[in-house]
């Protein structure tokens, strides 16, 4: 276990180090230049001291050699062509609400797609299970930009039922811990569960599948003839047999949730590392590209490892060689 | 048998054995016992989670509860303002050189002069900030400017000479490297004369000597000396420690990247300090998010607005939207140096060519005017006998057909010396409005013969390649600058800078040194005039529009006027109706 986990993490660090070096290159070697004047007032003198100030006025290797190994040595991403501020720190900010945005839209994910897989399982090619499988298709096929768009529009500006967007009210420093978290949640709740309803199709679709097939097993026919009750047979067993899969789909949908998180987080304004992602694209904020571009490579290599291992001690057949 | 999960609660892999067979009547008898204790079970399992279901459900209504917000009581102790910033450092030398960040800036700390917003009736006009007085020597090489001795930083230290100093000091500094450190390259010495007195020296007598005094504001000698210059920029989020200010607020509390809150500077020399006890600046990146929240009522005011979501805000009671104008134009840029606008004739038959008039009224909604000239019409200089070239596609046609270009080979696009008149139209990524009205000009040219193909560039490729002249026209735009300098645009030195056309013509070389060189600005009203006439008929670039800012506010806040040079001016005044 201990060799297969030390295996896992090498090939880890190699992967992450292909991609930062992939991501440096690709936006070095982009045409243009992030710190072209946009100003007549600024002077080209002036440009080509903040060039310098950044190092981008050195040749390209020597220019990654001292990125890489600032990164590695000591997790200095530099500094944001925008802000000034250190990228690391910058980071450091955005990931919390992106983690709990993520996390709240894997819940939302699957008590919806379980919970209607569950539902279309019980009476399979009845109105209902059409309805649930028409509905997750429909969800899957849907861009979550639009659905955000319209779930601000209907039940934030419409119906006032959410914030239409931010992860706090204003002036929110103000407020006791237990109202802090309800308002972080009254925030919530909305992009989570439009980022989860992307998936909740798919899973719903693979729930239903993997329960109507556990009837007709020898475990699932032997539990109808003990007499248990359908809700039981398919909540429990039902749900055991399908659980390793639905734990490998967690992490395949980790880089979606995350791809994801970007669209949702720009049509909330949630303050997180898409948000944060997409504002240096916008601007070639060089420094914060490539450290949101490793930062979500991290999440996806450790999601996925955690996603091996959990898979190992919840399914007996897997062995590690 | 497996061994997993699914059979550890059945038992079943202990006993598995084979079902009794049993009657028909025993057994329908059974079907109807398991399906009865089923239903006890359920409602036994019913009873035993409705704790959990009311705790889950009242917890659900409390968060949407807190979601909602009609109903809540207005705080009118506090202004909110959504608009799109970034405030990394309360130190300007060394933070982003954005409209919006000078705004928010400009709150907390003052300049010895502040520059007045209209320019329609004259160059800028300054008035007393920091500074009660001025005079310059007679040579004007010399300018001594007595600070208000009643001027207090936040934490009680005195303003002082020595802090305009140390703020020169700063903005030259080579490592502190601010952005518009040129503007102080006409001064050579700071001299304190006195604690409250202080003497600009010049290297020459120059019409903008104020606005190169007062450009930046003064900088907490005693908060920020500490620190040597070397190691400003390295750490910028430093300068929140300790922070003194001298304005009218001072920075009650942050949230990086989401929020800022303003509290009144009580210590403000002011008589009436701000009329809100807070401003909660909201940081809103997106246009569609921004006008939503204050749909929703999550902002008082959000500043920044797009044409397009103003009309979700235009008539909608409670809201009051606002149109104010703005030192900005949006134009096409023509290479002069490809063949097809090398000659002037040609430019303005492109200018007959396209309907700026359908442009403006279909995308700007009646936010924005046909543009004539750079110089722009909500300036003193503007030469208001200039017309924008009409849309009159015939006589484009013949303009065109003078400048010969004619379809020789009769394939619908015109042609001179065998190369057809098509070229690429390029614009930013993200400006859509550039972009929608690229198409209508698409179609315009298409009309006359001439096949342009719209292309969006990203946005530092096509800076670059807009230096370098390596395009063939270009949308873009500028704001203004005060002082009316032309120079970067349009002087044939400054081709290889923001002279994108490579347009160089003599007579406006000569008329950009003379209005920079003369004392007083207003002399220099009949320069702008003929260079804006040489401009209309050289079209080195085609005016598309002047915009207007768009911002809107909670009907019961008054005193909202921001201008051409902040979204957040006169924020001192905004307070709700009593």
């Amino acid at each position: 276990m201990i060799r297969f986990l030390l295996r896992r993490l090498a090939a880890a660090a190699v992967l992450f180090l292909i991609v930062l070096t992939l991501t440096f290159a690709a936006v070095a070697l982009a045409p243009g230049d992030p710190l072209a004047p946009t100003d007549p007032r600024i002077s080209p003198e002036q440009t080509e001291r903040l060039r310098a100030l950044h190092g981008l006025d050195r040749p390209l290797p020597s220019r990654y050699l001292s990125w890489l190994g600032a990164v590695v040595s000591s997790w200095d991403w530099g500094e944001s062509y925008q802000t000034g501020r250190p990228v690391a720190e910058l980071l450091l900010e955005s990931l919390p609400p992106t983690l709990l945005l993520a996390g709240a839209a894997l819940l939302a994910q699957y008590a919806l797609g379980i919970g209607l897989g569950l539902l279309a399982a019980r009476r399979p090619d009845s109105w209902l299970d059409l309805g649930v499988r028409t509905a997750s298709l429909l969800v899957y096929a849907l861009p979550t930009f639009w659905v955000g768009l319209m779930a601000v529009l209907v039940l934030g500006v419409g119906l006032g039922l959410a914030p239409t967007g931010g992860m706090t009210s204003a002036a929110a420093f103000e407020l006791g811990p237990l109202a802090t978290v309800l308002d972080v949640l009254a925030h919530l709740w909305l992009p989570a569960l439009v980022l989860g309803l992307s998936m909740a199709g798919d899973i719903a679709r693979y729930t239903r599948t993997s329960l109507i097939e556990f009837r007709s097993t020898r475990a699932g026919r032997a539990a109808r003839a003990r007499g248990l009750p359908d809700t039981r047979i398919l909540l429990v067993h039902g749900l055991g047999h399908a659980g390793p899969r639905l734990v490998q789909m967690a992490a395949v949908s980790a880089p979606l949730l995350l791809s994801g998180a970007i669209v949702a987080e720009s049509v909330f304004t949630w303050p997180g590392l898409g948000s944060a992602t997409l504002q240096a694209i916008q601007a070639r904020d060089v420094p914060v590209v490539l450290a949101a571009t490793a930062y979500g490579a991290v999440l996806v290599i450790v999601a996925s490892l955690a996603a091996d291992l959990i898979l190992l001690r919840l399914d007996p057949r897997i062995k590690v060689e | 048998m497996g061994r997993g999960r699914p059979f550890r609660d059945s038992g079943l892999s202990q006993r598995p054995g084979r079902p009794k067979r049993v009657g028909r009547a025993h057994g329908a008898f059974r079907r109807r016992s398991a399906r009865a204790a089923d239903s006890r079970c359920r409602r036994i399992r019913s009873r035993r989670y409705l704790p959990l279901r009311r705790f889950a459900v009242a917890g659900l209504a409390a968060v949407v509860g807190l979601g909602c917000s009609t109903g809540t009581p207005r705080d009118t102790t506090s202004v909110r303002v959504g608009l799109r910033f970034e405030y990394p450092t309360p130190n300007e030398l060394i933070g982003p050189p954005t409209l919006a960040y000078q705004a928010i800036n400009d709150q907390m700390f003052l300049s010895l002069m502040e520059e007045q917003g209209d320019l329609r009736d004259g160059p800028p006009v300054w008035a007393p900030g920091l500074a009660e007085g001025w005079e310059f020597s007679g040579d004007r090489l010399q300018l001594t400017v007595r600070l208000r001795s009643d001027a207090r930083w936040s934490d009680g230290q005195p303003v002082t000479a020595e802090d305009v100093r140390f703020t020169w000091l700063a903005q030259v500094n080579a490592d502190v490297a601010w952005a518009y450190s040129d503007y102080k390259d006409s001064i050579t010495n700071v001299e304190v004369v006195a604690p409250h007195t202080v003497r600009f020296h010049f290297n020459a007598d120059l019409p903008t000597a104020l606005a190169d005094v007062s450009t930046g504001t003064i900088l907490p000698r005693h908060a920020w000396e500490t620190r040597p210059f070397t190691e400003w920029r390295s750490d910028p989020g430093w300068f929140f420690e300790g922070l003194a200010t001298n304005g009218p607020f001072r920075l009650e509390s942050r949230t990086p990247g989401r929020e800022l809150v303003l509290g009144r500077n009580e210590g403000h020399f002011e008589a009436g300090p701000p009329r809100a006890e807070r401003v909660i600046l909201r940081a809103v990146p997106d246009g569609t998010a921004l006008v939503n929240q204050l749909l929703a009522g999550e902002l008082d005011v959000a500043s920044g607005i797009t044409a397009a979501d103003a009309a979700r805000i235009d008539g909608r009671p409670g809201l009051r939207l606002i149109a104010y104008n703005n030192r900005q134009y949006a134009f096409v840029v023509w290479n002069t140096r490809k063949p097809w606008f090398e000659d002037a004739a040609t430019r303005r038959a492109l200018a007959l060519a396209i309907d700026r008039r359908a442009i403006v009224d279909t995308i700007w909604h009646g936010h924005a005017k046909v543009g004539a000239s750079p110089v722009i019409s909500t300036t003193w200089a503007h030469d208001t006998n200039l017309e924008p070239w009409p849309h009159d596609p015939a006589a484009a046609r013949a303009a065109l057909a003078d400048a010969g270009w004619i379809d020789a080979d009769g394939d619908g696009i015109l042609d001179r010396g065998g190369a057809p008149f098509r070229f690429e139209l390029a614009t930013y990524t993200g400006a859509i409005s550039r972009w929608n009205a690229m198409q209508m000009i698409q179609a315009d040219l298409r009309a006359v013969g001439i096949d342009a193909q719209p292309r969006r560039v990203e946005p530092s490729a096509l800076n670059a390649k807009l230096h370098e002249q390596d395009f063939d026209a270009a949308a873009s735009g500028f704001a203004i600058d005060t002082n009316l300098d032309f120079r970067a645009l349009f002087h044939s030195e400054e081709i290889g800078g923001f002279n994108f056309a490579a347009y160089a013509n003599p007579e406006v070389d000569r008329l950009i040194d003379t209005f920079s060189s003369r004392p007083d600005p207003l002399e220099g009203r009949e320069d702008l005039h003929r260079l804006q006439r040489i401009l209309h008929e050289d079209q080195p670039l085609l005016v598309l529009w002047e915009s207007m800012s768009l911002a809107a506010h909670d009907e019961e806040l008054e005193s909202v006027a921001p201008n051409a040079l902040s979204p957040l001016a006169n924020l001192e005044e905004w307070a709700w109706r009593e």
